[in-house]
């Protein structure tokens, strides 16, 4: 039984993996000028031995394959943010754009932004961390709103969650209106793009990705065990109030990541780990790296379908998650309800 | 060794028990028992640490709880909640197993020995044909002996029940009583709060009743269930007497304090026995009446019913004729009263003094049942005496009608 269920874990993960080869190659390959897939696999492996090719190899590796990674890196950022938000309030609604925490990153990052007009080296060091401040300060004080005697209810989760969003955007509007002169790009970054994306970026935030989810990873069977509650979970010998801290930190860390090179870029923390658990069951073992996986290749083919929909007019790739996750947020609403 | 010592514990700035002092040895059963609200609950919180302990001490083996973390706690200490949440698919096993996460080290997977624990929980608790069975489809009850499998499967020295068979039906919560009986006998310590006083009589060895966040008494079951403490502590008259099958005590609720009217209706005299007179004496208590009953013989039910009931009366030890000065005292009490009930129950030397009384007192007279000669252990004297009766009386067959005559005789008197 055990390990049934193991080959059912490694079969998995084998299929996420290859689904989302699948979507970079797609990625990489399909735009204003489609490549195939063994032209795609020729330009990296001359790329990686050093020989020169032909002018289009500029195009895949230093436009299209970062700003593909860079959706994968992003899409699994806020996949596995979302997997470990919902497992620490036990809420399948929590994410971190409904939370406010990726409006707190947001901020955290335009402030960073507009702080500092010298070396551009010193803003790549800034804005994650300015993100990371803003999205931890964020969750912290949510919580602390969305508390009634040590208790949190879902729906004051939620309106707390909304209510702190909108003062955050009203104070990321006034800082773009105070700082006119960057309003467009920041608007454009706020909107959820990836149009920036950089090798530069995909080093920056790969470390942070890295970070973020291997130490959860390590504490699955500590979120399964979340699930039974706050009192079962100390019952059972988890140190309940230090756990949860350490794992709003990582997933503050993850939302930072994303939020830093993409803006917000909602619903796929929300989404992802929701489809997964569906399918796969509550299990964070799995559920953890298969949501991963899954918001890699979500955010891949949400961001190929950005640029190539309306082409040559590209689409902020955070519109387009936004189409797709609202509905699916309804639907889960009136499903909640239903189920009541 | 599980202790408190002068232990205040609450929530926040908030004190919900005050000063407690209770022992759970290896190998016993203790229970808590008391009202809703009494801080039963917040006893075993505050050694889960859910609870602050204010002041005083909560130790396990002489180390102080408030000072281990959650981890050792756990490994000490397992709980059984009232209610269990389920809200995801986990399968049984994969429950029960969650249990096993203080015996495994911190990053380790369960290994094949912690698989045979959880196996074997599950046939203690005879859950193991639900082990596939995702949890959230399971009732409560199902859970609740789940729960049991999980806090078992941490191999805890000490048990918390908090009233771990509120959910469970009659056979499973014997089931789950005898098989925490059998561990506590086996060495565990049990700490377990019940509602069910007659299941709290049966399985513990000892019981602390707690009431306004204090222990209002302490001690053997038999020590500790009385009608009095039952009238202070739940404000609720009841009969208390052994379970003629267990033989352990069995608590039968009669009426609320609350439920009877503060000023008298009037008075009753009732000549009965045998637990013939015990619904028309609940009957008049709960209408506000104030009922004597003559002598009663100890381990009749109708002493024992009076007695809850705070009914005047004279104990008897024996079946012989009374002294002449409790005689004297039974006839005092039939003619105070404002009326007279007769039943036809067995009459002997000791209780022909009811029926002597009832006879020699004056005022309205309802007789209740058929007279029989075999209900005369008195050589005649008996039927001599009902027959007496009979003429200015009104006649009824059970104990509501008796109510309904009294109720009309008492208050048609001017």
């Amino acid at each position: 039984m055990v390990d049934q269920s193991r080959a059912r874990s490694v079969t998995v993960i084998t299929a996420l993996f290859a689904v989302l080869l699948v979507a970079i190659v797609a990625g990489v390959g399909l735009g204003a000028v489609s490549v195939g897939p063994t032209e795609v696999f020729a330009a990296i492996g001359r790329a990686l031995s050093g020989e020169s090719g032909p002018v289009s190899d500029a195009v895949i590796i230093d436009l299209r394959l970062p700003r593909v990674l860079l959706a994968a890196l992003v899409g699994a950022c806020l996949a596995s943010a979302g997997v470990l938000y919902q497992a620490i309030f036990r809420n399948p609604l929590a994410d971190p754009y409904i939370l406010g925490v990726s409006s707190g990153a947001g901020l955290g990052a335009i402030i960073a932004i507009v702080s500092t007009t010298t070396a551009t080296g010193l803003r790549y060091g800034l804005v994650p961390a300015g993100a990371f401040a803003g999205a931890l300060a964020t969750i912290l004080v949510v919580v602390r709103l969305a508390s009634r005697r040590g208790r949190l209810e879902t729906t004051s989760l939620l309106l707390a969650g909304v209510a702190i969003s909108y003062i955050l955007a009203a104070l990321t509007s006034f800082i773009m209106v105070l700082f006119r002169q960057s309003m467009a790009s920041v608007v454009f970054w706020m909107m959820g793009g990836l149009t920036s994306a950089s090798w530069r970026y995909v080093g920056m935030i790969a470390p942070m990705f890295v970070i973020g989810v291997v130490v959860p990873l390590l504490y699955t069977r500590q979120l399964n065990i979340m699930l039974l509650g706050d009192e079962r979970a100390s019952q059972l010998g988890i140190e309940v109030e230090r756990f949860k801290r350490i794992t709003l930190a990582f997933a503050s860390l993850l939302v930072a990541a994303a939020v830093s090179v993409s803006g917000l870029i909602g619903f796929i923390g929300l989404m992802t780990p929701h489809i997964v658990r569906l399918i796969l069951g509550p299990d964070h073992r799995l559920l953890l790296p298969a949501s991963t996986l899954a918001g890699a290749s979500i955010m891949v083919f949400a961001d190929l379908l950005a640029r190539t929909a309306l082409a040559p007019i590209e689409v902020p790739v955070g519109i387009v998650t936004a189409l797709l996750g609202g509905p699916f947020f309804i639907w889960l609403l009136v499903r909640r309800e239903g189920v009541r | 060794m599980l202790s408190f010592e002068n232990v205040t514990a609450g929530y926040g700035d908030t004190a919900i028990v005050r000063d407690v002092s209770l022992v759970v040895p290896p190998g016993e059963i203790v229970g808590l028992v008391g009202p809703n609200g009494a801080g039963k609950s917040t006893l075993l919180r505050a050694i889960t640490g859910s609870a602050d302990v204010h002041r005083g001490s909560l130790t396990l083996n002489g180390t102080s709880l408030a000072n281990m973390n959650a981890r050792d706690r756990a490994r000490s200490v397992g709980v059984v909640p009232q209610s269990v949440e389920a809200t995801f698919s986990f399968s049984a096993r994969e429950f029960v197993l969650m249990g096993r996460h203080v015996r495994m080290t911190r990053f380790g997977t369960a290994s094949a020995h912690d698989h045979d624990v959880v196996q074997e929980m599950l046939e203690l608790t005879d859950t193991a044909y639900l082990a596939d069975d995702p949890v959230d489809t399971l009732s409560g009850g199902d859970l609740q002996r789940l729960a049991l499998a999980q806090a078992l499967a941490q191999e805890p020295d000490v048990l918390l029940l908090d009233e771990a068979t509120s959910h469970l039906d009659l056979n499973h919560r014997l089931q789950v009583l005898n098989l925490v009986r059998r561990l506590a006998d086996e060495g565990k310590a049990v700490l377990a709060v019940f509602h069910d006083l007659d299941l709290a009589a049966r399985y513990t060895d000892r019981l602390a009743v707690v009431h306004e966040g204090g222990i209002f008494s302490a001690g053997g079951p038999s020590d500790v269930l009385t009608p009095a403490m039952l009238r202070s502590v739940f404000g609720v008259r009841a009969v208390v007497g052994a379970d003629p099958v267990t033989g352990s005590l069995s608590v039968t609720p009669v009426l609320r304090e609350q439920d009877v009217p503060p000023e008298s209706q009037g008075s009753v005299f009732i000549a009965a026995g045998g637990g013939a007179g015990s619904h028309l004496m609940g009957l008049l208590a709960l209408e506000g009446f104030s009922v004597s009953a003559g002598v009663l013989n100890h381990g009749d039910m109708d002493r024992e019913v009076a007695a809850s009931l705070m009914v005047t009366r004279v104990d008897l030890t024996a079946y012989d004729t009374p002294p002449e000065e409790i005689r004297t005292q039974v006839l005092d009490m039939a003619r105070k009263a404002d009326a007279r009930v007769v039943f036809a129950v067995p009459y002997g030397p000791a209780n022909l003094a009811n029926l002597e009384a009832a006879a020699a007192a004056e005022g309205p007279l309802v007789l209740v049942g058929t007279w029989s000669e075999e209900l005369d252990f008195t050589h005649g004297e008996a039927t001599k005496l009902w027959r007496s009766l009979q003429a200015d009386s009104i006649q009824v067959t059970d104990a509501r009608r008796a109510l309904a005559a009294v109720r009309g005789l008492v208050h048609s008197e001017p």
